[in-house]
């Protein structure tokens, strides 16, 4: 099954909407979250991203999503490094809804590509 | 003599209208539950509730609709297992929960 990893730079949020994600995708989904520093700031840090891959990845890959600028940038730094031969896929996509509907996809035991595309899509779906 | 079933031949387009219960709005998990059994098929399925319909497989397109408990909602399919996907489909509606 496909891991999610949700990057913040809040740990409150980033375990939030792990949280969130999960209630809707029922257990058998790992979602990760990675979010604030080691001392307890807002931020975002290479460490705590890597440990979160590794804990969503089952085999099936992995895709990641980031709240805003730098964490996309943490991200890209340890992908950059470790990518799990293409196995670990960093989406474009609104964090709150991405990661629902990847988390949702994921647990009907769809393939990366299409975990993938349901965040993105969640780009141009409308709320109301 | 009798005429062939209403069931639709697999591999064709299939339609079914269903009620969702009384009591549970088409939103947060019940959404997820219903998504989840559209993914488990091949078949391209759609969900109409009131004017509006989306492609049944997309988690957000469905919470969009904001279909609430006792909605009828219009089903149809096209694909291979196009009559399966509704039959389980029509099946999930009505065991679904909070």
């Amino acid at each position: 099954m496909v891991g999610i990893v949700v990057v913040s730079h809040s740990s409150e949020l980033a375990e939030g909407l792990a949280a969130l994600a999960a209630q809707m995708a029922g257990p058998d989904v790992r979602i990760e979250p990675a979010g604030g520093l080691p001392n307890g700031e807002l931020g975002t840090d290479e460490d705590r991203v890597r440990a979160a891959i590794r804990a969503a990845d089952q085999g099936a890959g992995v895709v990641v999503l980031g709240d805003l600028g730098s964490a996309i940038l943490t991200v890209r730094h340890v992908l950059e490094r470790h990518n799990g031969n293409g196995t670990v896929r960093l989406v474009d996509a609104p964090i709150v809804e991405g990661a629902v509907a990847a988390a949702v996809t994921a647990s009907a035991n769809m393939p990366l590509d299409d975990v993938a595309r349901s965040a993105e899509e969640a780009r141009g779906a409308g709320k109301l | 003599m009798a005429q062939a079933s209403s069931e639709p031949a697999a591999g064709s387009a299939a339609a079914v209208t269903i009620r969702l219960p009384e009591d549970v709005d088409l939103h947060a998990r019940p959404a997820a539950d219903f998504v989840r059994t559209a993914m488990g098929f091949s078949a391209s399925v759609q969900v109409a509730a009131g004017e509006r319909e989306v492609d049944a497989k997309s988690l957000l397109s469905v919470l969009a609709l904001g279909a609430k408990g006792g909605t009828e909602l219009r089903l149809t399919a096209a694909g291979d297992d196009a009559a399966a996907a509704l039959e389980a489909l029509s099946a999930r509606v009505t065991t679904l929960s909070d």
